[in-house]
Protein backbone atom coordinates (compact mmCIF):
# COMPACT_ATOMS: atom_id res chain seq x y z
CA UNK A 1 0.00 0.00 0.00
CA UNK A 2 2.88 2.71 1.15
CA UNK A 3 6.10 3.25 -0.24
CA UNK A 4 7.90 -0.21 1.19
CA UNK A 5 10.91 0.80 -0.04
CA UNK A 6 11.76 4.18 1.61
CA UNK A 7 9.47 3.24 4.79
CA UNK A 8 10.12 -0.85 4.87
CA UNK A 9 7.49 -2.58 7.14
CA UNK A 10 9.37 -5.07 9.59
CA UNK A 11 7.52 -7.88 9.67
CA UNK A 12 8.24 -11.25 12.42
CA UNK A 13 8.81 -14.34 10.46
CA UNK A 14 6.62 -17.20 11.48
CA UNK A 15 5.70 -20.28 10.19
CA UNK A 16 2.15 -21.19 8.58
CA UNK A 17 0.94 -22.77 11.49
CA UNK A 18 2.08 -20.23 14.08
CA UNK A 19 -1.38 -20.19 14.68
CA UNK A 20 -1.64 -23.84 16.16
CA UNK A 21 0.41 -23.10 19.05
CA UNK A 22 -2.20 -22.27 21.46
CA UNK A 23 -5.90 -22.05 22.13
CA UNK A 24 -5.93 -18.00 22.09
CA UNK A 25 -4.31 -17.87 18.59
CA UNK A 26 -6.15 -20.25 17.20
CA UNK A 27 -9.32 -18.89 17.99
CA UNK A 28 -7.48 -15.43 16.99
CA UNK A 29 -7.46 -17.09 13.07
CA UNK A 30 -10.89 -18.75 13.71
CA UNK A 31 -12.19 -15.69 14.22
CA UNK A 32 -10.59 -13.90 11.29
CA UNK A 33 -11.70 -16.64 8.47
CA UNK A 34 -15.29 -16.03 9.90
CA UNK A 35 -14.89 -13.33 7.31
CA UNK A 36 -14.54 -15.57 4.36
CA UNK A 37 -18.79 -16.29 5.14
CA UNK A 38 -18.97 -12.62 5.67
CA UNK A 39 -17.76 -11.82 1.82
CA UNK A 40 -18.87 -15.54 0.43
CA UNK A 41 -22.52 -14.77 1.48
CA UNK A 42 -22.41 -11.25 0.09
CA UNK A 43 -21.38 -12.70 -3.36
CA UNK A 44 -24.25 -15.05 -2.76
CA UNK A 45 -26.60 -12.59 -2.37
CA UNK A 46 -25.11 -10.11 -5.70
CA UNK A 47 -25.28 -12.93 -7.79
CA UNK A 48 -29.20 -13.67 -6.47
CA UNK A 49 -29.98 -10.57 -7.45
CA UNK A 50 -28.48 -10.67 -10.55
CA UNK A 51 -30.93 -13.73 -11.39
CA UNK A 52 -33.53 -11.23 -10.81
CA UNK A 53 -32.10 -8.66 -12.48
CA UNK A 54 -31.77 -10.59 -15.99
CA UNK A 55 -34.22 -13.18 -15.52
CA UNK A 56 -37.63 -12.77 -12.83
CA UNK A 57 -38.13 -11.77 -9.35
CA UNK A 58 -39.32 -15.79 -9.06
CA UNK A 59 -35.86 -16.67 -10.00
CA UNK A 60 -34.63 -14.86 -7.21
CA UNK A 61 -36.99 -16.09 -4.64
CA UNK A 62 -36.13 -19.32 -6.04
CA UNK A 63 -32.49 -18.58 -5.43
CA UNK A 64 -33.39 -18.27 -1.68
CA UNK A 65 -35.22 -21.65 -1.15
CA UNK A 66 -32.41 -23.70 -2.65
CA UNK A 67 -31.48 -26.36 -0.16
CA UNK A 68 -27.62 -25.66 -0.35
CA UNK A 69 -27.65 -21.47 -0.28
CA UNK A 70 -30.07 -22.21 2.58
CA UNK A 71 -27.55 -25.02 4.13
CA UNK A 72 -24.86 -22.22 3.47
CA UNK A 73 -26.18 -19.66 5.20
CA UNK A 74 -27.01 -21.19 8.40
CA UNK A 75 -23.51 -22.05 8.73
CA UNK A 76 -22.60 -18.64 7.53
CA UNK A 77 -25.04 -17.47 10.32
CA UNK A 78 -23.42 -19.17 13.04
CA UNK A 79 -19.80 -17.93 11.79
CA UNK A 80 -20.80 -14.61 11.53
CA UNK A 81 -22.96 -14.51 14.73
CA UNK A 82 -19.29 -15.53 16.22
CA UNK A 83 -17.85 -12.64 14.37
CA UNK A 84 -20.17 -10.38 15.88
CA UNK A 85 -19.62 -11.46 19.39
CA UNK A 86 -15.86 -11.34 18.88
CA UNK A 87 -16.56 -7.74 17.23
CA UNK A 88 -18.55 -6.63 20.14
CA UNK A 89 -16.15 -8.04 22.36
CA UNK A 90 -13.02 -6.73 21.17
CA UNK A 91 -14.93 -3.51 20.87
CA UNK A 92 -14.96 -3.23 24.82
CA UNK A 93 -11.41 -4.63 24.35
CA UNK A 94 -9.99 -1.53 22.52
CA UNK A 95 -12.02 1.27 23.63
CA UNK A 96 -13.07 1.46 27.40
CA UNK A 97 -15.85 3.92 28.49
CA UNK A 98 -14.67 5.79 31.28
CA UNK A 99 -17.50 5.80 34.16
CA UNK A 100 -16.60 7.90 37.33
CA UNK A 101 -13.03 6.40 38.04
CA UNK A 102 -13.89 3.13 36.91
CA UNK A 103 -13.55 1.82 32.91
CA UNK A 104 -16.28 -0.77 31.49
CA UNK A 105 -14.76 -4.63 30.79
CA UNK A 106 -14.91 -6.10 27.56
CA UNK A 107 -17.57 -8.35 28.59
CA UNK A 108 -20.04 -5.18 29.92
CA UNK A 109 -19.66 -3.91 25.68
CA UNK A 110 -20.43 -7.55 24.65
CA UNK A 111 -23.97 -7.57 26.32
CA UNK A 112 -24.53 -3.95 25.64
CA UNK A 113 -24.09 -4.44 22.00
CA UNK A 114 -26.01 -8.15 22.00
CA UNK A 115 -28.92 -6.03 23.35
CA UNK A 116 -28.56 -3.58 20.78
CA UNK A 117 -28.50 -5.99 18.24
CA UNK A 118 -31.77 -7.36 18.91
CA UNK A 119 -33.03 -3.92 19.34
CA UNK A 120 -31.71 -3.06 15.63
CA UNK A 121 -32.66 -6.26 14.01
CA UNK A 122 -36.31 -5.96 15.43
CA UNK A 123 -36.17 -2.71 14.15
CA UNK A 124 -34.91 -3.40 10.30
CA UNK A 125 -37.40 -6.03 10.12
CA UNK A 126 -40.20 -3.58 11.62
CA UNK A 127 -39.13 -0.60 9.45
CA UNK A 128 -38.62 -2.90 6.36
CA UNK A 129 -41.04 -5.28 6.46
CA UNK A 130 -43.74 -5.04 8.38
CA UNK A 131 -44.46 -1.02 8.42
CA UNK B 1 9.28 12.87 2.73
CA UNK B 2 6.67 13.92 5.61
CA UNK B 3 4.07 14.83 3.14
CA UNK B 4 4.28 11.56 1.73
CA UNK B 5 4.90 9.34 5.35
CA UNK B 6 0.84 11.84 5.86
CA UNK B 7 -0.41 10.62 2.42
CA UNK B 8 0.42 6.71 3.29
CA UNK B 9 -1.13 7.17 7.17
CA UNK B 10 -4.08 9.21 5.65
CA UNK B 11 -4.87 6.74 3.07
CA UNK B 12 -4.28 3.28 5.57
CA UNK B 13 -6.53 5.57 8.08
CA UNK B 14 -9.28 5.69 5.62
CA UNK B 15 -8.89 2.05 4.41
CA UNK B 16 -9.29 0.83 7.74
CA UNK B 17 -11.74 3.31 8.75
CA UNK B 18 -13.78 1.70 5.94
CA UNK B 19 -12.45 -1.94 7.37
CA UNK B 20 -14.07 -0.88 10.77
CA UNK B 21 -17.26 0.46 9.44
CA UNK B 22 -18.05 -2.65 7.36
CA UNK B 23 -17.18 -4.46 10.49
CA UNK B 24 -19.79 -2.82 12.40
CA UNK B 25 -22.28 -3.09 9.73
CA UNK B 26 -21.64 -6.95 9.15
CA UNK B 27 -22.50 -7.59 13.40
CA UNK B 28 -25.41 -5.11 13.02
CA UNK B 29 -27.39 -5.75 9.86
CA UNK B 30 -25.78 -9.12 8.19
CA UNK B 31 -27.44 -11.33 10.75
CA UNK B 32 -30.88 -10.25 10.61
CA UNK B 33 -30.63 -10.01 7.06
CA UNK B 34 -29.54 -13.89 6.56
CA UNK B 35 -32.71 -14.61 9.30
CA UNK B 36 -34.99 -12.83 6.47
CA UNK B 37 -33.27 -13.96 4.23
CA UNK B 38 -32.28 -17.72 4.59
CA UNK B 39 -34.58 -18.47 7.19
CA UNK B 40 -37.71 -16.88 7.66
CA UNK B 41 -38.34 -17.06 3.33
CA UNK B 42 -37.91 -20.76 2.88
CA UNK B 43 -38.88 -21.74 6.12
CA UNK B 44 -42.25 -19.69 6.11
CA UNK B 45 -41.11 -17.80 9.67
CA UNK B 46 -41.85 -14.63 11.07
CA UNK B 47 -42.14 -12.10 8.77
CA UNK B 48 -42.21 -13.69 6.22
CA UNK B 49 -44.98 -15.97 7.06
CA UNK B 50 -47.58 -14.08 5.09
CA UNK B 51 -47.80 -12.46 1.42
CA UNK B 52 -44.64 -10.58 1.90
CA UNK B 53 -41.38 -11.96 0.57
CA UNK B 54 -37.68 -11.28 0.67
CA UNK B 55 -38.17 -9.19 -2.43
CA UNK B 56 -40.20 -6.61 -0.92
CA UNK B 57 -37.07 -5.64 1.22
CA UNK B 58 -36.23 -4.23 -2.41
CA UNK B 59 -39.28 -3.12 -3.79
CA UNK B 60 -41.17 -1.96 -1.14
CA UNK B 61 -39.34 1.40 -0.27
CA UNK B 62 -35.99 3.38 -0.51
CA UNK B 63 -34.97 2.49 2.71
CA UNK B 64 -35.08 -0.76 1.94
CA UNK B 65 -32.65 -0.96 -1.48
CA UNK B 66 -30.65 1.59 0.85
CA UNK B 67 -30.23 -1.67 3.84
CA UNK B 68 -29.53 -3.52 1.41
CA UNK B 69 -26.69 -1.58 -0.08
CA UNK B 70 -25.01 -0.68 2.98
CA UNK B 71 -25.11 -4.29 4.23
CA UNK B 72 -23.74 -6.17 1.42
CA UNK B 73 -21.31 -3.66 0.20
CA UNK B 74 -20.58 -2.93 4.05
CA UNK B 75 -20.01 -6.95 4.79
CA UNK B 76 -18.54 -7.55 1.21
CA UNK B 77 -15.46 -4.73 1.77
CA UNK B 78 -14.71 -6.17 5.29
CA UNK B 79 -14.82 -9.83 4.35
CA UNK B 80 -12.81 -9.74 1.25
CA UNK B 81 -10.40 -7.38 3.41
CA UNK B 82 -10.17 -9.42 6.53
CA UNK B 83 -10.05 -12.39 4.60
CA UNK B 84 -6.86 -11.64 2.22
CA UNK B 85 -5.12 -10.23 5.88
CA UNK B 86 -5.70 -13.28 7.60
CA UNK B 87 -4.38 -15.64 4.02
CA UNK B 88 -0.97 -13.63 4.58
CA UNK B 89 -0.73 -14.78 8.32
CA UNK B 90 -1.01 -18.47 7.06
CA UNK B 91 2.80 -18.13 4.97
CA UNK B 92 0.86 -16.11 1.78
CA UNK B 93 2.58 -13.19 2.91
CA UNK B 94 4.79 -13.29 -0.46
CA UNK B 95 1.83 -12.99 -2.19
CA UNK B 96 0.37 -10.49 -0.46
CA UNK B 97 0.48 -7.53 -3.42
CA UNK B 98 -1.36 -9.74 -5.57
CA UNK B 99 -3.94 -10.57 -2.62
CA UNK B 100 -4.70 -7.26 -2.30
CA UNK B 101 -5.13 -6.85 -6.30
CA UNK B 102 -7.44 -9.49 -6.39
CA UNK B 103 -9.61 -8.48 -2.89
CA UNK B 104 -9.94 -4.66 -4.38
CA UNK B 105 -11.23 -6.06 -7.93
CA UNK B 106 -13.60 -8.40 -5.84
CA UNK B 107 -14.41 -5.74 -3.88
CA UNK B 108 -14.86 -3.17 -6.32
CA UNK B 109 -16.66 -5.36 -8.80
CA UNK B 110 -19.14 -6.60 -6.65
CA UNK B 111 -20.09 -2.75 -5.71
CA UNK B 112 -20.33 -1.36 -8.66
CA UNK B 113 -22.51 -4.61 -9.94
CA UNK B 114 -25.20 -4.04 -6.74
CA UNK B 115 -25.09 -0.50 -7.57
CA UNK B 116 -25.75 -0.93 -10.95
CA UNK B 117 -29.11 -3.08 -9.71
CA UNK B 118 -30.34 -0.93 -7.36
CA UNK B 119 -30.01 2.09 -9.33
CA UNK B 120 -31.67 0.45 -12.51
CA UNK B 121 -34.42 -0.68 -10.06
CA UNK B 122 -34.84 3.17 -8.65
CA UNK B 123 -34.81 4.52 -12.51
CA UNK B 124 -37.01 2.17 -13.31
CA UNK B 125 -39.40 2.74 -10.53
CA UNK B 126 -39.20 -1.36 -9.76
CA UNK B 127 -38.04 0.36 -6.05
CA UNK B 128 -41.24 2.47 -5.14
Amino acid sequence: MGDTSRYPEHRRKLSPRWWTANRHYAMYMVREWTSLFVAVYSLIFIYGLSLWATGSRANFLNFLKNPAIVGFSLVALVFIMYHAVTWFYLLGAISPIKIGRSKTKPWQALVLNLILLVVVSYLAIWLLVLR
Amino acid sequence: MKVETHKVARLHAIVWGIFSLGGMIAAFLLPVMIYMTAIAYPFSLWPFNGTKDPSFLITGHRLGALFIFVTIAGSLYHGIFRFQSALTEVGLLKYRRALEAIGYFIIFVGIIVLAYYLGTWYLNGTIS
